[in-house]
């Protein structure tokens, strides 16, 4: 079965340089890819996930609002009985702030500089691992 | 320390790079020489201005320092601006929230979380006083970064404000960005058009610029931001079209409404990128020196020279920085803020190393800035006009970058210009099919860069202090605009906006700046105002 990836950006950032290049990424290695676009709620992200029934999702960030959004998210996925669906964050992150995000149960932090398949090798892994 | 190398160089036999082109794939020569150019040059200052704009250069006046400044509260900023004048900062760049860009308050639920995170935040004409308390306006120029229907709003606020202080309009100099195209992180269309309708925002940018006009006679009423264009990922070539073409179609629109050419023509400026390939860049901005001129003189018929002059403020690139070893990224800036120098631009903005990771403390600001005094004050660079002119690499590749550009305006305008382009979203899939060759010629090492793709260390983590915003800052900021939304006594503001909302509904016959400019003085917010308009015409935006 093709796994199927939200890629989103929330709040107002609207730096998709990064997001436009993962989506082109995963869909060439044959993810169904749901590009939500930029200005996303996490109320949005959530009916989003449940809609479509995601497997997984991709988040950009580069303003430094990453803990405000990836919490509210993880939040609303877990009174939603969601934990399954797998968060990925990428984009400008300080490296505290990596550790953080890691320990509130996202997946993978990609930051500036991450190669191509590091990123891939990534998802897939975790993703196979998913029932 | 483990180095690796992502790409294969063999160090038995010498390091050498991989190919000869240019970023934007112009293949170099191994030398010029006379049978590659062999021509004469106009003077500096005289059309179409390949060696510079001004006679005389920056041994008349030196480039003015503007560093994009703005973070938090606007008192925050405040006192960011008149640090930044004591190390030595010329004018002013104010850079807003993305919240100010977009039209909201620091209240609405979606804007909450980034509020005064890539700029300050502002809303009331109060914060406008606070932004630029103890500054003086009447001799320091301001650019004020927003595009409109926010620019509108902004720009009433300052006015009244000068008002207020007792300033004649003949003493005040800024500029207002003003495009609705390409604030927003470059032309992406999502990011431009979903708070606010597009048509209506370029009708009120067009509005602002025909109020400015007639009211403040030094004020530059559009800056076409050619450098977000460029940090999308675009080639040089692509960047300098874009931008010049979108240029052509604000004066095409201006022209419609009866405008002089040459009464707006002076008050045009561009904002351009600089980039790391240094002499692809000179050319770049040589190139559209002398496109601009001819686009101004031949196609629009201008007969003053001030409105053939193709002035250009710039900022250092972000693109190239990295969050690898960020130290490396002082030398790109410093690199690139030499070869802005080098083409002779009117102002720059050096990008600060730690932008790879947040907005800059003030130890980088003063370093930014002590960069840019080092240029002009010990390198000798600035005491000849046009020091590169005549090399025949360099007009060789400057005839080569116009001719390109050229070729690429014609593309945008057989399709119908550069808006047209952008509501078809022609201009999106040229982004995002630059953004994916960007990143392959990362991956692959054609594109080579220093602690990343190449002599990698993977232990590069930053030990780089970061900025931190002060913990509170949004909770006050929100609690701010609920407050003020909450005075008594709000009747004229209620007034004013139910005029600006039948104004719009009405078909928004007239001068949009006239009704938001009341709305404003009579105590209306950024959201207030720009929500009368969106309702108005039913225009749902994302919450």
């Amino acid at each position: 079965m093709r796994k199927r990836i939200i890629l989103a950006k929330m709040g107002l950032d609207a730096h998709d340089n990064a997001l436009r290049i993962i989506s082109r990424w995963l869909k060439d290695s044959g993810y169904e890819v749901i590009y939500a676009g930029v200005y996303n709620s996490a109320e949005h992200i959530l009916r989003m996930v449940i809609e479509e029934d995601a497997h997984a999702v991709g988040l950009s960030f580069h303003g430094g609002e990453h803990i405000f959004y990836t919490a509210k998210l993880i939040e609303l996925f877990r009174v939603n009985n969601l934990n399954h669906v797998k968060i990925f964050v990428g984009g400008i992150i300080p490296p505290k702030d990596v550790v953080v995000l890691k320990e509130m149960g996202v997946e993978a932090v990609f930051t500036p500089g991450a190669k191509k398949d590091e990123i891939l090798n990534e998802i897939k892994k975790s993703l196979s691992e998913q029932a | 320390m483990k180095s690796t190398f992502m790409t294969d160089y063999d160090h038995t036999v010498g390091e050498k790079l991989r190919h000869f082109r240019s970023i934007s794939g112009i293949e170099y020569k191994r030398i010029y020489d006379e049978t590659s150019w062999n021509k004469k040059l106009p003077d500096a200052g005289e059309y179409p201005y390949t060696r510079g704009i001004y006679k005389d250069m920056y041994r008349a006046r030196l480039w003015t320092r503007r560093q994009q400044s703005g973070f938090g509260t606007p008192e925050e900023s405040n006192e960011l601006l008149k640090f930044l004048f004591k190390v030595g900062q010329t004018g002013i760049n104010i850079d807003s929230d993305i919240a100010g860009k977009l039209g909201l308050d620091p209240d609405y639920p979606l804007a909450r979380a980034d509020v005064g995170l890539q700029g300050t935040s502002m809303c009331t004409y109060e914060d406008m006083l606070a932004l630029f308390k103890d500054i003086p306006i009447e001799k320091i120029s301001s650019t004020l970064i927003f595009p409109p229907p926010s620019s509108a709003v902004i720009m009433s606020q300052y006015l009244l404000m000068a008002d207020e202080r007792g300033i004649r309009v003949h003493d005040l100099s800024g500029t207002i960005m003003n495009c609705p195209f390409t604030q927003l992180v470059g032309p992406t269309f999502q990011a431009n058009t979903a708070f606010f309708p597009i048509d209506l925002a370029l009708k009120i940018g067009l509005d602002l610029i025909e109020y400015l006009l007639k009211t403040v006679p030094r004020w530059n009423v559009l800056n076409v931001n050619s450098r977000n264009i460029r940090e999308c990922g675009v080639n040089a070539v692509q960047e300098a079209a874009f931008a010049i073409s979108l240029g052509m179609d604000y004066v095409r629109r201006l022209l419609e409404r009866g405008l002089d050419v040459d009464s707006f023509g002076p008050r045009i400026g561009f904002f351009c990128a600089v980039h790391l390939d240094i002499f692809e860049e000179v050319a770049k901005f040589r190139a559209m020196r002398r496109i601009w001129a001819r686009v101004m003189k031949e196609m629009f018929k201008a007969k003053d020279e001030r409105s053939m002059r193709f002035r250009c403020a710039v900022q250092t690139s972000s693109l190239t920085f990295t969050a690898q070893e960020p130290m490396n990224n002082i030398v790109r800036a410093a690199i690139q803020t030499l070869t802005a120098v080098l083409s002779g631009v009117q102002s720059v903005d050096t990008t600060c190393y730690d932008e790879a990771y947040c907005l800059p403390t003030e130890k980088a600001q003063k370093l930014a800035i002590r960069t840019q005094q080092i240029i002009a004050y010990e390198t000798g660079v600035t005491k000849v006009v046009d020091p590169l002119g005549g090399s025949y690499f360099l007009e060789t590749l400057t005839d080569e970058m116009e001719e390109k550009i050229w070729e690429a305006i014609k593309e945008i305008e057989k399709k119908g210009g550069f808006i047209e382009c952008f509501k078809k979203g022609i201009i999106e899939q040229e982004l995002n099919e630059a953004r994916y060759k960007l990143a392959n010629e990362l991956e692959n090492g054609d594109l080579a860069i220093v602690g990343v793709n190449i002599f990698r260390s993977e232990d590069s983590a930053s030990d780089i202090e970061l900025f931190e915003h002060s913990p509170d800052m949004q909770k006050k900021r929100i609690e701010y605009s609920v407050q003020y939304k909450k005075r008594p006594g709000r009747e004229l503001t209620y007034k004013a906006l139910k005029d600006l909302y039948l104004f719009t509904k009405r078909g928004g016959q007239g001068n949009f700046v006239i009704p938001i400019m009341e709305a404003v003085r009579s105590g209306a917010t950024l959201q207030e105002i720009c929500d009368a308009m969106r309702e108005a015409l039913d225009y749902q935006i994302p919450c």
